[in-house]
């Protein structure tokens, strides 16, 4: 901002030259400077070529193949495997419910993550306490917290089907009707999300410069305008880092959801990538444990580049 | 310039260099240890198995008991996960130093497994050594054999039964269901108990689980797959529609609509909630393997009545098969290794390992010599019912409808048929969710064979 308003002709001429010389050079390295590239890149190339890129090749190709049983691509079969993926109800379903748990978990730990931060980012007595329990998630392990959840929705001896009982509710299944289950793991998981969520939020909050919300106060902006209009703003970018990083996790969910439901009741929870594992490691399905995470892979590669074509646009600064 | 170009040279060289060594370092490092086979002058046989809490413990036990009854033989069990999980691990590690000399692998593996081509049967050895197979219990040989070749050695074995809160019904004064039950026997029992607890104690239960599926047609006499259930050849195609099968659904989703009936849906947490509610009192009768008894009876004050697993009205019961594992010998490891892992097995399989296997674990022992072993006997007079998965397990005559699938892929199968039974059991129509159901199933058959060129 500053640059523009105080503009130096001649210097800024100087520098846009400078830079478009080296542009014109193409990078040209100089010799010596080829060897320490390959020096540096040389060992990271090594390994990302052998953990990383041989292994998505391997996969794109073994996504084309019927593999036998003990997992060798035998029978080309072209884009069958996509398909017969793609036609198939039950994949279609898995697909929607995906989309239903993404949805549900980025938006519910944005939100609820946002609330606990603004909460505690208030100066009062004892915050830090608060401070401390809202991040406490960030420590809890997947198969702890499957079992702290577990023991909540459980049926007949589960915390709220106590509740239920002695306020004389319907009683919910909560892990064996699709509806609920859907509605449990999504809960689990915003809850595993928050610590994180909420720690990264906070530190965005107190890095707002605080004369800016004196400025709006003293133009009589109230505290909901505050909030949508200075903080929001101003977070944005952290904003725009947590919801990527949740719409990432999200999608490659798969301990709570195995510990929890494994995919079921009727297939409700059974997540793209709870699908993967079961047709790879529990069926040795190769070839169609492939294609669908090249679908998967590609799947959230899109969902990226649209949040940083869109969203990064809105992002203020 | 020139001499700084040299040191860049150089720099990038001695880089390289260490980068090649420490990728051979790792390597050599990673590789497995138990290249080195011989230890103490023992020749090493790792054993594979899949078993957790108290069997875990006898297993150790054995494989220190086989140790020190002779000095020619090492076995070192090790643990390696879910009976899915080790399937895999099997199939990858096969022709490298890291793959076991003796496995326990699932019973709807078995296909699968003598299919890879990497594994000696049993039987070379049982021939060998004129090993009297007869003492082991028929129904379970069959589920592991093929064209009359023992292809591996049963070991943990459960039966599919009926459990029942005897003290519970006793006390409601309903009387407990028959040896033999059929499905209306069953559907009587769940009603009174409905009726007399004023709906405060569920009627019955049957998990979602495809292998209780797969015990209802079996009982009924129904083949799951043409070409006898794969022991003709391989099957081609499934068959899941058929009358009886309709029938027996048709019989669970009565009794789900009639209220007398607990879902507690599919999956690990489904068995441990029917559990903890049959415990608690909740829960009047389930249908569950065997191998759940000694969980069942431990600590709990109410008498379990244990009987055998219902069939169709009308006709006789054709029998069940057989739940649990096996022992496989691989045949990537020298003659020495394997003649050790026959060795071990036979250990397992004497009367009085067998006896102490059942009365630490509810696993059947399947010697026929055990039931005079002072384990199992000191178990039947503390426990009398224990005996009734083992008489159901010597009462069936294997034939091809009761003897398991011999087919691939039937982890998937399982899943399907748990999808159709959520569906029937959540009120859906019964035709339709069975014919999905199969239909999935006969491409997976399709495809499976093409890929494996049968």
């Amino acid at each position: 901002m500053q640059a523009e308003v105080t503009p130096a002709p001649k210097p800024k001429v100087d520098q846009s030259s400078a830079i478009s010389h080296k542009r014109a050079k193409g990078y040209n390295l100089h010799a010596g400077d080829k060897y320490y590239a390959f020096a540096f890149l040389g060992p990271s190339l090594l390994v990302l070529g052998t953990f990383v890129f041989y292994p998505m090749l391997r996969t794109l190709y073994l996504s084309l193949f019927l593999t036998n049983n003990v997992g060798r691509p035998t029978v080309f079969v072209g884009l069958k495997n996509y398909i017969g993926l793609l036609t198939s109800s039950a994949y279609q379903a898995s697909l929607q419910a995906t989309a239903v748990y993404v949805i549900g978990v980025v938006a519910l730990t944005l939100i609820l993550g946002l609330l606990l931060a603004q909460l505690a980012v208030k100066k009062l007595a004892g915050i830090q306490w608060f401070r401390t329990i809202f991040s406490a998630t960030m420590g809890v392990s997947v198969s702890v917290a499957a079992i702290f959840w577990l023991f909540i929705f459980s049926p007949s001896i589960g915390l709220f089907d106590q509740i239920g009982n002695f306020l004389h509710l319907p009683i919910v299944a909560w892990l064996t009707q699709p509806g609920p289950a859907m509605f449990a793991v999504i809960i689990s998981t915003v809850w595993m999300n928050l610590g994180f969520t909420f720690l990264i939020l906070f530190g965005a909050l107190q890095m707002v410069p605080q004369p800016l919300y004196e400025a709006s106060a003293i133009e009589g902006a109230s505290e909901s305008y505050q909030f949508f209009h200075v903080t929001i703003p101003m977070i944005s970018p952290t904003l725009f880092f947590t919801s990527t990083v949740t719409l990432i996790g999200a999608f490659k969910s798969f301990g709570l959801i195995d510990l929890m439901t494994a995919g079921g009741p009727n297939n409700a929870t059974n997540l793209m990538v709870y699908r993967v594992y079961q047709d790879a490691f529990l069926s040795g399905n190769y070839g169609i444990a492939s294609a669908e995470s090249v679908i998967l892979a590609v799947i959230i590669a899109l969902f990226t580049l649209l949040q940083f074509k869109f969203l990064e646009k809105r992002v203020t600064y | 310039m020139k001499k700084q170009t040299v040191s860049h040279k150089v720099f990038a060289i001695v880089a390289s260099i260490l980068v090649v060594l420490a990728a051979i370092l790792g390597w050599t490092a990673f590789s497995h240890p138990s290249a080195s086979a011989q230890s103490n002058g023992r020749i090493k046989v790792v054993f594979w198995h899949e078993m957790t809490g108290p069997a875990q413990q006898q297993l150790i036990k054995f494989s220190k008991q086989f140790n020190q009854s002779q000095k020619k033989y090492e076995v070192v069990p090790e643990f390696e996960g879910s009976y899915n999980e080790a399937v895999q691990k099997i199939i990858n590690t096969h022709g490298t130093d890291a793959s076991p000399a003796v496995f326990q692998s699932m019973d709807i593996s078995t296909s699968q497994m003598h299919h890879t081509g990497y594994t000696t049967p049993v039987q070379k050895f049982i021939d060998a050594d004129n090993y009297d197979v007869n003492k082991i219990s028929a129904g379970a040989r069959a589920f592991y054999s093929n064209q009359g070749t023992q292809l591996s050695m049963p070991f943990n074995t459960s039966q599919p039964v009926l459990f029942y809160n005897a003290t519970l019904l006793k006390k409601l004064g309903v009387t407990p269901p028959p040896v033999n039950p059929s499905y209306s026997d069953i559907t009587k029992v769940a009603k009174q108990v409905m009726e007399k607890s004023n709906k405060k104690v569920q009627g019955m239960s049957v998990e979602i689980y495809g292998w209780l599926f797969e015990q209802f047609m079996a009982n009924s006499g129904a083949s799951f797959a043409n070409n006898d259930d794969g022991h003709a050849s391989t099957p081609t195609a499934s068959n899941l529609t058929g009358p009886s099968t309709v029938n027996t659904m048709k019989w669970l989703q009565t009794n789900v609509k009639d209220g007398v009936f607990a879902n507690y849906g599919a999956g690990g947490n489904a068995l441990n909630n029917e559990i903890a509610s049959f415990l608690s009192g909740r829960l009047a009768m389930f249908l569950q393997s065997s191998a759940t008894t000694t969980q069942l009876t431990k600590g709990n004050k109410d008498q379990v009545g244990i009987t055998y697993y219902p069939h169709p009205d009308g006709q006789k019961s054709n029998g069940v098969a057989i739940g649990g594992a096996s022992l496989w010998i691989s045949n990537d490891k020298s003659a020495a290794v394997q003649r050790g892992s026959w060795d071990f097995i036979k250990f397992l399989m004497t009367a009085k390992s067998q006896a102490e296997w059942q009365a630490a674990t509810g696993y059947l022992a399947l010697n026929k010599d055990s039931q005079k072993q002072p384990a199992l006997l000191n178990m039947y007079k503390k426990l009398p019912e224990s005996r009734v998965p083992g008489e159901q397990l010597a009462a069936a005559k294997p034939n091809n409808t009761n003897s398991g699938i011999f087919m691939q892929g039937l982890i998937q199968a399982r899943n399907l048929t748990q999808t159709a039974m959520e569906q029937i059991y959540a009120g859906s129509n019964i035709q339709k969710a069975l014919q999905t159901a199969q239909s999935s199933l006969n491409g997976n058959i399709k495809n499976n064979n093409r890929a494996n060129g049968y």
